[in-house]
């Protein structure tokens, strides 16, 4: 892994299009800013990391109730 | 726990077709990124507020997804979408405690005329990928 030191207003480039600026260090929290392109996903590494767990979670056919059963409890809900 | 929780969730519902074009995730899921492309598969005989995401690359993978507007009428808004151009699904897991959570935090979101997917990650919206919906033995 790299290791750079940085201080608040400093950035750093990743490639040709991705800038992450030190806005902020207060206590143990850094403020990041973040340019990037559109097309390029920025996320909070537990996020991902939670997002994930909940698809494959999704797609786990084991365990899962027919189709109908899931529509009825989630209409009972509705009511 | 609900005495159909061995049945395979299709075979249990062979009514369950394909209405509708492929579905394309050019990045794939968060996570996942070889999940690209799916099929939507509906209930043709009943209106149901869930549907299966089927994978056409691997047919071991199917998502348990709803409709957000479920949870929340406003939802489409709050995740920025057109509702007019794009629809919004959201998965579903069913826990080993019973409940049938809907991943409120990642929406799946797909172009109504090009059929292409992205999930999306609504990251200061303050949800959560285990938004709990109800039990799935209805206690």
């Amino acid at each position: 892994m790299l290791v750079l030191s940085r201080k608040c207003d400093q950035s750093l480039l990743l490639g040709d299009d991705i800038v992450v600026t030190v806005l902020g260090i207060e206590g143990d929290r850094v403020k990041l800013g973040i340019k990037a392109p559109r097309s390029v996903a920025v996320l909070r590494q537990e996020v991902f990391e939670q997002i994930q767990a909940a698809n494959t979670a999704s797609a786990t056919p084991t365990a899962r109730p027919a189709l109908k059963s899931v529509a009825a409890a989630l209409r009972t809900r509705a009511q | 726990m609900p005495t159909t929780l061995e049945q395979p969730l299709l075979t249990a519902t062979p009514a369950v077709t394909s209405a509708e074009p492929a579905i394309l995730f050019p990045d794939g899921l968060v996570g996942c990124p070889d999940w690209k492309r799916f099929v939507l598969l509906v209930d043709e005989d009943e209106d149901l507020p869930v549907a299966v995401l089927r994978s056409l690359d691997n047919p071991d993978i199917e998502l348990l997804v709803t409709d957000p507007t479920l949870v929340d009428p406003h939802y489409a808004a709050r995740a920025g979408v057109d509702a007019n151009s794009a629809a919004v699904y959201c998965t579903l897991s069913i826990g080993d405690d019973g409940w049938i959570t809907a991943n409120l935090l990642g929406p799946i979101v797909v172009d109504r005329r090009t059929r292409e997917a992205h999930q999306v990650v609504l990251s200061e919206s303050g949800y959560t990928t285990r938004h709990p919906l109800a039990r799935a033995d209805g206690a």
